[in-house]
């Protein structure tokens, strides 16, 4: 079949995936030029207002709405230039899906030991997904996220604990979240990986000491005082030039923001709620239990699924933890979701959801019907003037919410069946070999 | 006390000096159909003490009120405002704005939504820098009435002015007023109250005794008819002036002048509505007849000023690309002041609003052509509407004032505007204009929104909190319970570690 001989080649994949992005960009470029609505991404215009500001000599943080490191801003800087150079950033944010789909399919090769076929269908849930190649051409600064993010994970895995130690600084000062890798990465940093006999358990009996000395190995080591210095530096280094907007837009404003407007998240109607002013009368009876909100997105994603997965299989646990911390976070909005879909390459081909197409397509079919329910409430809000915030949109964030929780522990518990080594082939390769 | 009567009669016809009968010190008026304006000038001195005091602080202050009932404008009254309260104010070098809020409180309505002047006032933007006759600071509210003010004025004002029994019946005319200002600076030390109505309070035309009852009042008295054609840039006057106390007969009189506000000669009209749904990004129409946009000369372009309550913002960015623009059939977001932020609720926002300033674009002459008659030429405004406080219904409706549209054309005589004695000033777009601007207002629609108010109500979605009861313990609930379900799929016994697969696993291991 002309499908089935297609996946053998990366050459022809990521052609394929170069072309797609192409024709989405000059796609883009034309609808842009005549129609006014855009295809560019309203994020793009804020990235790029940014770097102008910046070529001019001032601060990034002159443009509206601009919550991101000064170095984004940097990265696009051509965008300042004339002509086809507004595109750049485009192109870049393009050039980083790919790069982030190579080390997907390097990674399953080299470390999920998958066969060039298989790994190259897999990485196509990224390489070849129009919304994937739609994000970044629109020109969302997701796309780089993802190679940042990836790289991180073929650092690790490839055990270069330097490297992955800036990575993981890097990320965490471009987009605050991929802090909760370092629990997992550090755990599954053990030891046993580095070479060492894998002596867990006749060790019970050693003293605190030395269990200490055995868990503060070199590659932790390196890895914490790596990552810790790329992110101070970094921040140290955008405070001295760009001072407390830097620190107000880029980190405070992701703390005290009040998330009331509608979103994905279970907690939105609640937020809305308790941030409204009430009637001076009206003694307020509610014990802003909101305001707890990060801890069981925080213990699930940056301590209990690490603990409990991370050891066994360090890209699907990273999965389990990024959905765990989109799930349960107090906003949520579709570009979240690219955060877990880099991941999927690594999980999905041992995973209950493809072994199991009951399971697996009402997984799906729920995630989805969960939006466009969602979606549905919002649009009779948003145009429509319809004041669906309850039930509609309260139940229907409550569903996908749920939807999403239940997705969860089908990863969580397919993670956990795993051994403790990763490397076990996937069930869905030995069909393909036959 | 110093007062200056103007009246212009509506038609000259209808109007002959026998109506007018002179005393030594007053004037009666007979059926004089005739628009009116009252100015009345206060010394210092002649305020309550709390008044003076809180006046002496401040550098500037113009207030401007408006009806929202549509009027067919007079010259030399022609100029125009969105419908509402309008506060322009420059305070004292290095001197606190002092209890400006409170007294805008205390006299125009206690619900006002005014703290600070520093955060509820907002910055009035200056394009034209050899303007300098703006105020540096703004603030609206919508305002259909002056009730509150009139109670005010009798209750505080009146009492402590001496021998003036007619004090509280004057101010009872406010409330039929077109439109109050009032100005104060410190040069002139003199707080001036000008009121205006376009038609006689009653149907048979103005019946106004008007006396000289302090030694130190003085009132002039003027009934004017506009004359038309004079010289290109100016208006004329011709009718009778007289001085209570001097004149004993009114004495002809005949004026031109050159005028900021320049009366328009077609019959051009605007509507403005909102297209429906509105939804929370509700987009705002202009509407006029095609056959009739004609610039009046080459010079003149059409602008509309909008004064958008907290509630409505506009996001400039969405107006710097031209395909864009052209597709509302806008020219340029010439102007944009005040709370412009684009994600907060409106319960965060302390600022009174913003004000935009748009170039709108007129059809081509091939468009006016080929236009269909009795078709409307639509320039279209996108505007977002904040989160409003939750409440105990499913909508919070809200006023949107109309906005004001005029041909901005350039003038020769510039400079020279300022000798018009009823030049008006302060109306919060002047200063984003050079100062050799003449304004040719388009007057709103007589029948404005419907109703014959100049206002729009937006009826917007809010968190209905007769259906939030479940909201907070559901949400607390779900969410613990699938943390719950989730720590036991993690750490659980017997969940996913099934003894067989483990199994299977190890010895693949192995081989």
């Amino acid at each position: 079949m002309a499908l089935s001989s297609f996946f053998r080649s990366s050459r022809n994949v990521f052609s394929a995936a170069i072309l797609l992005r192409a024709v989405f960009l000059v796609y883009g470029h034309f609808q842009d030029a005549f129609s006014p609505m855009k295809y560019t991404d309203i994020d793009y215009y804020v990235f790029t207002d940014a770097a102008r500001f910046i070529s001019r000599g001032k601060s990034p943080y002159a443009r509206d709405t601009y919550r991101y490191t000064p170095l984004l801003a940097w990265f696009i800087y051509p965008t300042t230039w004339p002509g086809f150079w507004f595109s750049f950033g485009k192109v870049l944010f393009a050039i980083g899906d790919i790069v982030a789909g190579w080390m997907m399919f390097r990674i399953l090769r080299t470390y999920q030991k998958m066969p060039q076929e298989q790994a190259l269908k897999f990485a196509s849930i990224w390489l070849l997904n129009p919304m994937v190649a739609t994000i970044s051409t629109r020109g969302s600064s997701e796309g780089l996220l993802g190679v940042i993010v990836i790289a991180l994970l073929w650092a690790v895995l490839s055990k270069r604990a330097e490297l992955a130690g800036v990575l993981l600084g890097f990320a965490v000062h471009f987009k605050i979240y991929p802090f909760i890798y370092a629990t997992s990465i550090v755990w599954w940093l053990d030891g046993s990986r580095l070479g060492q006999k894998k002596t867990t358990r006749p060790e019970i009996s050693s003293g605190l000491a030395t269990q200490i000395r055995q868990f503060a190995n070199r590659d932790r080591i390196v890895l914490t005082i790596y990552s810790l210095a790329t992110f101070m530096g970094l921040n140290l280094a955008m405070f001295s030039i760009y001072g407390v907007p830097f620190v107000e837009h880029s980190y405070l404003y992701h703390v005290i923001r009040s998330d009331h407007r509608h979103n994905f998240s279970p907690y939105n109607t609640l937020l809305y709620l308790n941030a409204s002013p009430k009637d001076s009368g009206i003694a307020s009876s509610s014990l802003r239990l909101e305001r707890l909100a990060f801890l069981p997105q925080i213990l699930l994603s940056t301590v209990m699924i690490p603990l409990a997965l991370a050891k066994k299989d360090l890209p699907s646990t990273m999965l389990a933890q990024t959905f765990a911390f989109v799930t349960f976070n107090k906003v949520c909005t579709s570009q979240y979701f690219l955060w877990y879909m880099m991941f999927l390459p690594f999980y999905l081909p041992s995973s209950t959801l493809l072994r199991s197409h009951s399971i697996g397509i009402t997984s799906l079919v729920l995630w989805i019907v969960g939006q466009v329910a969602w979606l549905q409430q919002g649009y009779q809000l948003e145009f429509l003037g319809r004041s669906t915030f309850v039930s509609g949109l309260w139940l229907s964030s409550i569903f996908f919410f749920l939807v999403n929780v239940g997705i969860l522990s089908v990863i969580i518990r397919d993670v956990k069946e795993k051994d403790n080594i990763a490397a076990d082939l996937p069930a869905a390769s030995k069909k393909v070999r036959k | 006390m110093k007062q200056r009567i103007t009246y212009i009669v509506h038609n000259a016809d209808d109007f002959n000096p026998n109506q007018l009968e002179i005393k030594a010190a007053s004037i009666k008026l007979n059926k004089v159909k005739a628009a009116k304006e009252q100015r009345v000038t206060f010394g210092l001195s002649e305020l309550p003490g709390e008044l003076r005091k809180a006046l002496e602080q401040w550098h500037e202050l113009h207030i401007r009120w408006a009806s929202e009932r549509p009027y067919t404008a007079i010259p030399p009254f022609t100029s125009l405002m969105s419908p509402g309260l309008h506060v322009f104010f420059t305070p004292q070098k290095d001197v606190s704005e002092g209890p400006l809020c409170t007294l805008l409180q205390a006299f125009f309505g206690s619900d006002l939504r005014c703290e600070d002047p520093k955060k509820a006032f907002t910055q009035l933007p200056i394009l034209s820098e050899r303007f300098s006759m703006s105020a540096t600071s703004q603030y609206y509210a919508y305002l259909p009435s002056l009730s509150y003010l009139v109670e005010s004025i009798r209750n505080n004002i009146c009492v402590s002015l001496p021998g003036k029994a007619s004090c509280p019946l004057l101010a009872a005319r406010l409330l039929s007023a077109t439109y109050v200002d009032m100005d104060y600076d410190a040069i002139s030390h003199a707080l001036v109250i000008n009121a205006f109505w376009n038609k006689p309070i009653s149907a048979g035309g103005w019946n106004e005794h008007i006396e000289l009852i302090g030694k130190d009042d003085a009132i002039e008295i003027g009934v004017l008819n506009h004359e038309p054609n004079p010289d290109p840039e100016d208006i004329a006057f011709s009718g009778f002036l007289t001085v209570l106390g001097e004149d004993t007969a009114p004495k002809p009189t005949r004026f031109q002048t050159p005028t900021r506000h320049y009366p328009m000669s077609s019959s051009l009209t605007y509507k403005a509505s909102f297209s429906h749904p509105t939804g929370l990004h509700p987009t705002l129409v202009l509407s006029l007849p095609v056959k009739e946009l004609k610039p009046p000369n080459s010079s003149c372009k059409l602008h509309a000023h909008l004064t958008f309550p907290s509630y409505l913002f506009i996001d400039k960015y969405q107006f710097s690309d031209p395909l864009f623009l052209s597709s509302h059939n806008l020219i340029s977001l010439r102007s944009l002041s005040g709370a412009t932020d684009l994600e907060a609720p409106d319960w965060v926002i302390p600022a009174w609003g913003s004000a935009a300033l748009f170039q709108l674009a007129v059809p081509t002459s091939s468009e006016l052509k080929f236009g269909i008659e009795g078709s409307d030429w639509n320039a279209t405004i996108p505007v977002h509407l904040r989160y409003l406080p939750a409440t105990d219904a499913s909508h919070t409706s809200v006023p949107i004032p109309w906005p004001v549209l005029f041909w901005a054309c350039r003038a020769e005589e510039g400079t020279k505007m300022a000798v018009n004695p009823f030049d008006r000033l302060h109306l919060g777009y002047e200063a984003l204009f050079g100062p050799k601007t003449r304004f040719m207002h388009i007057p709103p629609e007589p029948t404005g929104n419907g109703t014959g108010a100049l206002v729009e109500w937006i009826d917007v979605p809010v968190l209905d909190l007769r259906k939030t009861g479940w909201v907070e313990g559901g949400t607390v609930g779900v969410v613990v319970l699938a943390f719950a379900w989730l720590c036991w799929v993690l750490f659980g016994k017997g969940f996913g570690s099934g003894g067989a697969k483990k199994g299977v696993e190890k010895g693949k291991k192995m081989q």
